[in-house]
């Protein structure tokens, strides 16, 4: 039961980034690239939890921690950047 | 199922390079940059390498986005905002 369940979750986290992806290629604004990317953050940080489960080496939960720090703050800069431009 | 994982992000590297140098406008660029380093990290992390995942994490993605945008905001670029 719960092997099909991280299966399903897998299958969800790879239609998740293609559609991402998409999304960042064809985006006509700026903001749309920057809402792709950060949901990327959170599907990525979710994959590697994921993936810290299946293999069991929790050692990979700390680079999840640590990108969930780092790229909030690199999105929040985008944004100060895009409020302040006319 | 983790084989195709890795794949998929060997292609993310490749079209989000492509697409930074492909694209006109600076600001898309820098996002496509930073998509390239998270999947950079992502990779190492399912080719079992947690230290260097870490540190691209830090240096790749949240310092060098921060340090483009600032070099951006002084050169006074950034180019339109539609493509």
């Amino acid at each position: 039961m719960a092997d099909i369940i991280l299966k399903i979750a897998v299958v969800l986290i790879f239609f998740s980034i293609v559609f991402c992806v998409l999304r960042l290629v064809i985006g006509k604004t700026a903001v749309d690239r920057v809402v792709a990317i950060d949901l990327l953050t959170v599907v990525t940080i979710s994959l590697v939890v994921l993936y810290a489960h299946i293999s069991g080496r929790f050692v990979y939960v700390d680079v999840a921690l640590v990108y969930g720090l780092l790229s909030f703050l690199a999105v929040l800069a985008i944004a100060r950047f895009l409020e302040r431009r006319p | 199922m983790v084989e195709l994982l890795i794949l998929l992000m060997c292609g993310g590297i490749l079209a989000s390079g492509v697409l930074a140098v492909v694209l006109g406008n600076l600001m898309a660029a820098m996002v496509s940059a930073g998509l390239a380093s998270l999947f950079a990290a992502a990779s190492y992390v399912l080719l079992a390498a947690p230290d260097v995942a870490m540190a691209e994490a830090a240096i790749g993605s949240g310092l060098s986005t921060l340090i483009f945008l600032y070099t951006i905001r002084k050169t006074g670029g950034g180019g339109a905002a539609d493509d």
